[in-house]
């Protein structure tokens, strides 16, 4: 069933490395399949599933659009079948909005516009109509509630029965409240109904707003009164994907406000946390480094450099990172930069895939061998360290 | 994204063995760090390779370690070690920041850690070096060898006949293997000579003196009495008094501003040759060196004798004896040198069978004369250049004639501006006598000089041929107009010269332009990274040391012949018609100015999100256009160069290229959000122009724009004549009041005389009337005296008289009568003299003073006259 598409001019050596990838994928793949479905997610070593971020069989729509990019479409089609029918939003679930916005909706709209691509026949008036839209704009619609705040700017948990349970902490993330725009104007544009871009829009200016004088914005907020309660600035866990979305949001909308927004956080960034091409924590108001450490999440930036054709800065930092990943054989979730080595009780990989992202958009825009060399170093070291016989573990 | 928690965990694996079992290499893959320290001790090179097992570059590695072992492993102990395994003593002992890490020891001596390219021949080449890292020099031609190498090497002399060892020959091998320390930063080559006749080559007398060897400047020989003879201290003065004529490059991949840094030292000649260091001989290696020695022999040849230097060259033909004397003659009587604006022409052959003809130097000359101080005059400007060359065409024909062997200038004005005149130098010369050098500067370029067509070809009055032609005259490129000798020195656009693998760094090459089709991997480029223009040599030329000199030359004359390259996407394949067509620079003249369509072109990058977003309104935008008369296009411009004129600063750009029109190309604004229906409308209104009317409102606001440019360079001109003129007015100005000056001044002299006149008028008038006075004085004074004479006879008569009296007085005492009488006459004379009529009855001293006291009177008189 599984076609690989023709890729003519490709060495040998690239060719076999291609098979071997394809095949850290389905022994993945399979064994969610077989051990942990219809869980969220795999214990690749007790062998079995649990749910984790609400219950949605979560791998299976999180790997849809992998499945296409491996050309196979038959199963594809099937699990598109098989979460119509099994999938229901309808459930007293404390979700994570955030994670269920990038992993449920996002995953949802990407197989619902791929379908088509993929040979699945579609419905009259695709794409503004589909079973996967229908499913990704009921799952959104199950986290509007948490947008009703004084802000505008949501709660890190809503229960999808019931919305926001009472008592739940305002305290939300930076990430949690900005990474929106994507999925929801992609909803909004698809479905007609405003609503969701809105209140992607005015979360996001929301955080604009609160930024502090020096130009930064810190890692948590309270969503009603909107008081900084991490103060720390950088570009890593809690506040990544804001930025991301201001960019990619940016691009997919052609608007020059979001980018506007992006480009003077970046410059503050540039000014006050870059050190030697590393990007440190400082704090939000004074610009103070408040933690020299790189952290794993981080190293999504080059790429989002690359995006915006600031190629040299994301190469440079994309090599800083490269040499932890050399020193490890993995990225460690802290990683002290004057000391050179793991910050204690943040070892751990869990298999994060920003690196090797960053390295793709490099590579395409530079096609410098040495980020095939990453590719390469990431496939040998993920399979040799982390690969156990039900799937791939974090280490 | 907020992070979670996780509970279960499991013990890593066990490793497993990295090297086969068969392997030379004893693989410790449980990292006894211990037991390779023991193995340590069989053997005098060791070779430690410590390795992660999930390293992509350890594992790459691996194969390379195994080939050099294989070859080595009677020699060199080679012990590979996992420094990974958490239990491992390697990994808790040592600390690395990468893998593989390669350490090697020479006896007690180490770790030298192994820092080149993991290729299997160069990790060979340094275990070699590291097994012996002194060559013994032997012979005088040996060492010959060993210095002319284009790496610096260091020679140490030590007699061995005394002791077993010498005194400083352990520290000098220690040297040598500290100088492997530090290898990567460039090769020293360390050498020993025992022989006293060949140390005296290079005058070591002394046992244990140290010497470095260097091509440009002296050499030196280890100040002992300054720096301890110590190994550290020997290598640091080889290594900080070196000279690299060429340097090797080899960017190690990770993060490195090696290339940045070279470059940005200036413009670097880059040679890709594909390099075996195993390998005994490298003949094309010494060619380059060959050529790297020429172009930096600066000091020597120039400062002694700059006129021997062509002579001393054997490639260049016989000159006769009045070369350096002409030489010498030029650069003595026409400081062209110092004027800016200068462009060499050589006219046309005066017959075609003539090997002769005339080169001509022109030179434009600003104000040499009067000098307007306001203008500010731009250091060199194309157009004046042009207007220059303007000018001489005119004046063409006379400077057609055979003119000599030496130069004759002869100066012509500018069209319209007297301050400025044109200058040209010229001489025939025959044609294969091009080679001519002053010893400051290049005055006679090559003399292909790429002049802009003007299309002019007015030659009916003259049966020759026009300067412009250049077919009539297509002088032989070969010709080495400049010498290569010292060139670095001379020019100032001195290259940096450095070497990279092909092997190894072939990319790099590609990314240059480089064809990928070419098996023999031999490319050199130029890079100049403040111009932003790198120059390729020809890949159909072989890379020899001529056609090396060549490309040098042509860099650095001063109208260098040399053309930017353009890098061209050769990935880019046209299997069928696309819906949007990709162009490349080699395509782009092709589908945009010489299709008979509009094309709309789109510049992006492949890193360029905003771009990836436009592609279906681009794909829809060619469906809905006829493709027979509309062509959609674009171009990755990260891949492609253009000409500068075609590149843009800013990614999406687009321009659309209306048919017929293509020089009026249009930009879609930059404000206008980019969807179909707005491209639609800018395509319309720009395309539809052309066939209703030729030129409306915005065409013509371009051609004024474009006009801009010519106009504001006249306008600068006529500004710069304009402050010329008012300078010019403002000395008339000044003249003329100076003038004016005069002229008051001469009526103020006239008046002054006029004055001067009246004063010595009156003068004169006065001294006659003094003259008249006096001489009335005078006369009356001469009346005076004639009448004092007449008193003082009169008086005389009387004292006559008296005396008679008194006689009478004295004879006739008596008479009374007759005295009476006596003084009646007496009284009659005193009324007689105007003066005095006190004169009484006195006597005759009395009388006497009288006269003495009228003579004072007189001289007081004829002295105040003349005071007056």
């Amino acid at each position: 069933a599984v076609r690989a598409p023709a890729w003519p001019g490709l060495s040998a050596p690239c060719l076999c490395r291609r098979e071997r990838v394809r095949a850290m994928f389905y022994h993945a793949y399979e064994h969610y399949l077989e051990s942990a479905f219809p869980y969220d997610e795999l214990r690749p070593l007790t062998c079995d599933g649990q749910d984790t971020w609400g219950s949605f069989s979560l791998t299976l729509i999180d790997a849809l659009d992998t499945l296409l990019i491996l050309g196979n479409v038959s199963e594809f089609q099937r699990v598109v079948n098989v979460l119509q029918e099994g999938v229901d939003f309808d459930i007293d679930v404390n979700a994570s909005v955030f994670e269920t916005n990038i992993r449920v909706v996002g995953g949802l709209l990407s197989a619902h516009l791929l379908s088509r691509k993929a040979g699945l026949e579609v419905e009259a008036g695709w794409p503004c109509s589909g079973p996967l839209l229908r499913m990704a704009e009921e799952a959104a619609r199950k986290l509007l509630p948490a947008f009703q705040t004084p802000t505008g700017m949501p709660y890190g948990t809503v229960n999808l029965l019931h919305g926001v349970n009472p008592g739940e902490t305002p305290v939300t993330c930076t990430a949690g409240i900005g990474t929106f725009i994507v999925e929801f104007a992609t909803l909004s544009h698809l479905t007609g109904d405003p609503v969701f871009e809105d209140v992607a829009r005015k979360a996001l200016k929301a955080l604009w707003k609160n930024r502090s004088d020096i130009g930064l914005v810190g890692n948590h907020i309270d969503v009603i009164t909107a008081k900084w309660v991490a103060q720390d600035a950088g570009i890593g866990a809690g506040v990544d994907s804001y930025f991301e979305y201001l960019v990619k949001g940016a691009i997919l909308l052609q608007d020059k406000e979001l980018m506007s927004m992006f480009l003077e956080y970046n410059k503050a960034i540039k000014n006050y946390t870059k050190f030697d091409d590393w990007y440190l924590w400082v704090q939000m108001y004074k610009g103070t480094v408040s933690m020299p450490v790189f952290q794993s999440l981080e190293a999504y930036w080059p790429g989002l450099q690359s995006l915006i054709g600031d190629v040299d800065n994301a190469m440079r930092t994309f090599l800083n990172y490269y040499t932890v990943w050399k020193q490890f054989g993995g990225l460690p979730e802290f990683y002290n930069i004057p000391q050179g080595y793991t910050v204690d009780k943040r070892e751990g990989y869990p298999l994060r895939p920003e690196l090797i992202e960053s390295a793709m958009y490099l590579y395409r825009a530079t096609r410098d061998p040495t980020l095939l060399e990453l590719g390469r170093d990431a496939v040998e070291s993920i399979e040799k360290i982390s690969k156990v016989d039900c799937g791939f573990a974090t280490v | 994204s907020c992070s979670r928690a996780k509970d279960v965990t499991m013990p890593a694996k066990l490793p497993v063995s990295f090297f086969s079992t068969s392997s030379p290499v004893v693989d410790l893959f449980r990292g006894q760090l211990d037991y390779a320290e023991q193995l340590r001790q069989d053997s005098e090179i060791v070779l430690y390779f410590f390795y992660a097992p999930w390293c992509g570059h350890s594992i790459a590695a691996r194969e390379e370690i195994e080939r050099v072992a294989s070859r080595l492993s009677d020699q060199v102990l080679f012990v590979a070690v996992n420094c990974w395994w958490n239990q491992g003593k390697c990994r808790k002992q040592k600390h690395f920041f990468y893998f593989p890490v390669i350490h090697l020891y020479h006896r007690s001596f180490g770790p030298i850690e192994y820092k080149g390219p993991m290729s299997a021949v160069y990790i060979e080449k340094f275990v070699r070096r590291v097994m012996t890292p002194l060559l013994y020099i032997s012979s005088r031609s040996k060492l010959l060898d060993f210095l002319s190498n284009y790496e610096p090497g260091v020679v140490g002399f030590f007699e061995f006949n005394a002791s077993p060892q010498p005194p400083g020959y352990l520290t000098f091998f220690t040297s040598a293997l500290h100088s492997l320390k530090k290898d990567y930063l460039g090769t020293i080559r360390f050498g020993v000579v025992t022989d006293k006749r060949v140390a005296e080559e290079i005058s070591l007398v002394h046992s244990g003196s140290v010497y470095l060897h260097r091509h440009a400047n002296t050499s030196l020989i280890y100040p002992k009495d300054i720096m301890n003879f110590t190994a550290e201290n020997i290598c640091k003065w080889a290594l900080e008094n070196r000279e690299m004529l060429i340097r090797w490059l080899r960017p190690h991949g990770g993060k490195s501003l090696l290339l940045n840094n070279e470059l940005k030292k200036g413009p670097a000649l880059l040679i890709f040759i594909p390099y075996n260091p195993l390998e005994e001989i490298h003949p094309l290696l010494d060619e380059i060196t060959k050529v790297a020695l020429e172009y930096h022999k600066c000091n020597k040849s120039q400062a002694a004798e700059p006129a021997l230097q062509h002579i001393g060259d054997p490639d260049s033909p016989a000159f006769d004896s009045s070369v350096p004397d002409a030489q010498v003659k030029f650069s003595e009587t026409f400081p062209i040198a110092k004027y800016p604006c200068c462009n060499t022409v050589v006219l046309p052959q005066w017959h075609s069978i003539s090997r002769t003809h005339n080169v001509c130097e022109l030179c434009v000359n600003q104000t040499l004369g009067v000098k307007p101080n306001k203008v500010h005059v731009p250091h060199c400007n194309f157009l004046e250049i042009e207007a220059a060359l303007d000018s001489f065409y005119l004046q063409e024909h006379t400077f057609f004639q055979v003119i000599s062997n030496t130069i004759e200038c002869s100066n012509f004005l500018s069209f319209y501006s007297p301050f400025s005149y044109y200058t040209a130098c010229c001489r025939t010369v025959n044609r294969h006598f091009l080679s001519f050098i002053s010893s400051e500067k290049t005055i006679f370029q090559t003399p292909k000089v790429a002049f802009s067509s003007h299309g002019k070809k007015d030659n009916t009055q003259f049966s020759i041929p026009h300067i412009e032609d250049r077919n009539c005259f297509i002088p032989d490129l070969n010709i080495s107009s400049t010498n290569i000798t010292g060139l670095s020195c001379r020019t100032n656009k001195t290259l940096n010269l450095y070497l990279l693998d092909s092997n190894l760094f072939w990319i790099y090459a590609e990314r240059l332009g480089a064809s990928r089709s070419t098996h023999l991997k031999e490319f050199a480029a130029i890079v100049d990274l403040k111009e932003e223009v790198h120059y390729v040599l020809d890949q159909n030329q072989s890379l020899v040391g001529p056609t090396l000199e060549n490309f040098i030359k042509n860099f650095s004359v001063l109208y260098s012949p040399l053309k930017r390259h353009l890098v061209d996407d050769p990935s880019v394949h046209f299997p069928e018609e696309r819906v949007v067509a990709e162009v490349t620079t080699n395509t782009f003249h092709e589908t945009v100015f010489l299709s008979a369509k509009n094309v709309l072109l789109l510049y992006y990058a492949q890193w360029c999100g905003f771009c990836a977003s436009l592609n279906h309104i681009f794909i829809q935008l060619a469906r809905l256009l006829p493709p027979d008369s509309f062509t959609v296009a674009r171009i990755d411009v990260t891949r492609n160069d253009l000409p500068w004129e075609f590149m843009t600063d800013r990614l999406p750009t687009i321009l659309f290229f209306p048919h017929q029109r293509k020089e009026q190309s249009v930009k879609f604004p930059e404000d206008f959000s980019v969807n179909l229906p707005n491209l639609l409308k800018f395509i319309l209104h720009h395309s539809s122009l052309s066939s209703s009317e030729p030129c409306t409102k915005e065409c013509l606001h371009k051609e004024s724009v474009l006009q801009q440019g010519h106009i504001s360079h006249l306008e600068r001109e006529i500004q710069k004549l304009r402050s010329e003129i008012s300078a010019l007015h403002q000395a008339h100005d000044q003249l003329e009041a100076q003038l004016s000056e005069a002229r008051r001044e001469e009526q103020r002299l006239q008046q002054q005389k006029h004055t001067l006149e009246k004063q010595h008028k009156t003068l004169q008038l006065h001294s006659d009337q003094l003259q008249a006075t006096y001489d009335q004085k005078n006369q009356e004074l001469l009346e005076m005296a004639e009448k004092l004479q007449e008193l003082a006879d009169a008086s005389e008569n009387l004292l006559k008289e008296n005396a008679l009296l008194r006689i009478l007085v004295a004879s006739r005492g008596g008479k009374l009568q007759s005295k009476d009488e006596i003084k009646e006459h007496l009284q009659s004379e005193q009324t007689l003299s105007e003066d005095d009529i006190s004169l009484s009855t006195a006597t005759a001293p009395l009388e006497e003073k009288r006269i003495d006291n009228i003579d004072t009177i007189e001289t007081e008189h004829s002295s105040g006259n003349r005071t007056e």
